[in-house]
């Protein structure tokens, strides 16, 4: 009984492991997931390698040449080139600003200038400039701006009032507030807001990927046992509960392959680079999440792949199950601002999300162990309810071909078996 | 060794198999008949316990289906088919050992198999790189290769260019003198005719004919003749004494009715077409099954298949 149930999960484990699709999400996931977190980034923090033409509208006539000189001295190309060049377009009292704004957006639009800084001739002139340019992502451009504009007001408010500019810069103050989290226990813990999106992130979507990979290798499985009739050889052969937990045995034992590949790439990245990404009895917790939510979700996928019989429907039924995944992936943001809200505590408790949403709060902020206890034992509950009801799914799914079953039906199989 | 008896089976309003009863011994085959749909598969089925009957009883060797008589089970389905990405040796042991064979042992027998239909230099081949045929003989040792002592072959020939079939029907042959009890279905009757003892006739659900071949045959000897001729032959159905005629390409099957006298046949056909042979014969199983079945297409409706 259980020899063939292991033999079953002995040849889907190793048939699967040396899949390409395997192979690919195994070492694919962690690329994507590094490259998620660092490539925009490092593109953001690219220098620029050629100058920047900036044209500059300065109906007030004083801040352009200064604004123009400090611009070119302060930010340097790596070939010791300035990084910008402004181009004085109008000013001076007088100049009839719209005309000159609509013949910068041509420059700009010809690519003659990168962007125009329009400087505001209003009661007070500091607080409004406008940049327009075609590429308002380069906020670096803005923020360069902002700075040179505000140091050379604040130094010429400095001389209006008699101040030594040098002095003026000596008195200035830096500051950044630093957000610390507390733990449950009121221990601080190192994770600033981005650390911690980042991990709930990280860690979502690898649930997410987990789920999906092996779940569309079962589905691809059973759909081929179906189409080529195998399944009457191994139905003749074992009984179909020996056949389901094989299957499940060994797609489990793939989704452990997978964990412990990335929790071990996890270990050597922090251990080299010195992040980490979660606290250990955070990895715990996740770990174990991972494990009921792969078993639930194994279930699941049984029950809706067994009675289909095109790869059509079994892309259709798959893309509906991934919707209920991706669910908590959008409410990641939402959660970050308010962890305590209530939908939160609710939806973890809905058997389809509970894994992901766990997965979700845990590293934003461990949720009260009444709820783990609770929802782990929901999660078994389900795990053994959805497994009851895919077995009897499975057993009359395999062996039906032709035009799939409707709805109805099959919830008729899972309830009389 | 295996015996059923009044099998029913019913998909939503379609009754695919009605009271259908026999029963095979060791060392014997058994020839499943009968049109497509007329319910054979669904027989198989029922008899490999992968369908659960409506009614009626299956036995092997007296008791009752168990997980143990699993194993004592070959079947080879009528659709081929493997895993197409793995292995071909790994694929004949992953099925005996589903069996119940040890790995080991299901291994060399594997690779014993593999020598004997010529395609041990394949074993770590991947199964779609295989020509039709040399799939087909690994999926047939994976039916046989636990030594089971019921075998149930589904149209184990169709497909097969003659070479094979002559390998599979020394298979077959060896099996039968090794003591094992071979169900097989088909629809050619020449193939039954040719391997079967016992004859099991199916249509519409029910069992029409059963019984050995030989009395089958006697029980339905009307006289029949076969010619072969050059020239067209389309008179000879309205031929006196004759009852039927099947007539194909420059030859013909007539069945005579009782008392007909072969020597005015024969002189009726002359100077008509040039013959070129006329043989006395027992009737062809195939004419038995035109003449109960009614007409080459079987005329039964097609059982919805449930897989």
């Amino acid at each position: 009984m259980i020899a063939k149930a292991v033999a079953v999960a002995k040849w889907e484990y190793l048939e699967k492991v040396k899949s390409k699709a395997f192979l690919i999400g195994l070492f694919l996931t962690p690329v994507i997931m590094v490259a998620m977190g660092v490539i925009p980034g490092l593109l953001a923090s690219r220098e620029d390698t050629e100058t920047k033409v900036i044209g500059v509208i300065d109906p007030t006539g004083e801040l352009a040449v200064p604004l123009s000189k400090a611009m070119q001295d302060k930010y340097r190309l790596s070939n010791g080139e300035p990084n910008y060049l402004i181009r004085l377009l109008r000013v001076g009292r007088g100049i009839d600003a719209q005309e000159a704004v609509s013949e910068a957006s041509r420059l700009a639009a010809n690519d003659e200038i990168e962007g125009f800084c329009l400087i505001s001739t209003g009661p007070d002139p500091d607080s409004v400039v406008e940049y327009r340019s075609k590429a308002v992502g380069d906020f670096r451009i803005g923020m360069r701006l902002e700075e040179t504009i505000r140091s050379i007001l604040q130094e010429r408010k400095a001389i209006a009032r008699g101040i030594d500019p040098a002095m003026m810069r000596d008195l200035s103050v830096k500051l950044d507030v630093k957000m610390i989290k507390l733990s449950k226990t009121g221990e601080t813990e190192d994770a600033g807001f981005e650390r911690v999106f980042l991990s709930a992130y990280v860690f979502l979507m690898m649930l997410f990927l987990l789920i999906v990979t092996s779940g569309q290798l079962l589905v691809r499985s059973i759909l081929e046992e179906k189409s080529n009739r195998i399944v009457e050889v191994l139905v003749s052969s074992v009984s179909p509960t020996e056949l389901m937990a094989g299957k499940v045995l060994g797609l489990s034992a793939l989704g452990f392959t997978q964990i412990g590949f990335w929790t071990l790439i996890g270990v050597a990245a922090s251990l080299n680079f010195g992040i980490t990404l979660i606290a250990i009895d955070h990895a715990l917790l996740l770990i174990m999440y991972f494990v009921l939510g792969y078993l639930f979700y194994a279930a699941v996928f049984i029950g809706a792949g067994s009675p289909l019989s095109t790869e059509q429907e079994a892309q259709q039924v798959t893309s509906y199950l991934v919707i209920l995944l991706v669910i908590p992936i959008v409410l990641a943001m939402p959660a970050m601002k308010d962890p305590e809200a209530v939908w939160l505590k609710v939806l973890s408790f809905v058997p389809f999300l509970t894994p992901t949403m766990m997965a979700l709060r845990i590293p934003i902020q461990t949720p009260a162990a009444w709820e783990i206890a609770a929802t782990v034992l929901l999660m078994i509950a389900s795990i053994y309810g959805a497994m009851v009801a895919a077995g009897r799914i499975f057993r009359i799914g395999i062996l039906s071909t032709g035009k799939s079953p409707k709805l109805a039906e099959i919830l008729r199989w899972a309830k009389e078996g | 060794m295996l015996v059923a008896s009044n099998l029913r089976k019913v998909f939503s309003t379609v009754v695919a198999v009605d009271g259908v009863s026999f029963e095979i011994q060791r060392g014997e085959i058994l020839g499943l008949l009968g049109p497509n749909g007329a319910g054979k598969t669904t027989t198989i089925r029922i008899i490999l316990n992968i369908l659960e009957a409506d009614g009626g009883t299956v036995t092997y060797d007296g008791e009752p289906f168990s997980a143990s008589v699993r194993d004592r089970i070959g079947y080879l389905p009528e659709e081929r088919g493997l895993y197409r990405k793995s292995r071909l040796l790994d694929t004949i042991t992953y099925f005996a050992e589903l069996r119940g064979m040890k790995r080991s042992t299901a291994r060399a027998e594997a690779l014993r198999w593999l020598n004997r239909v010529s395609l041990s230099e394949y074993r770590d081949r991947k199964v779609e790189e295989l020509s039709k045929g040399n799939q087909q003989k690994v999926q047939f040792i994976t039916s046989i290769i636990h030594d089971p002592s019921l075998v149930v072959l589904d149209e184990p020939l169709s497909g097969l260019d003659p070479v094979h079939q002559i390998l599979f029907m020394e298979i077959f042959r060896e099996l039968k003198q090794a003591g094992k009890a071979i169900v097989f279905s088909t629809h050619q009757m020449d193939q039954a005719e040719k391997l079967s003892d016992t004859l099991c006739l199916i249509n519409k659900g029910k069992v029409v004919l059963g019984g050995s071949v030989r009395d089958v045959k006697r029980q339905y000897g009307t006289n029949s003749v076969h010619v072969e001729f050059d020239g067209d032959g389309a008179f000879m159905s309205s031929l006196p004494g004759v009852r039927r005629a099947m007539l194909f390409e420059n030859a013909a099957e007539l069945e005579l009715v009782p008392g007909a006298r072969t020597q005015e046949l024969l002189s009726a056909m002359n100077g008509k077409v040039e013959l070129r042979k006329f043989e006395l014969l027992e009737p062809s199983l195939q004419s038995i099954f035109i003449q109960i079945v009614g007409g080459p297409a079987g005329g039964a409706p097609a059982a919805r298949e449930v897989a």
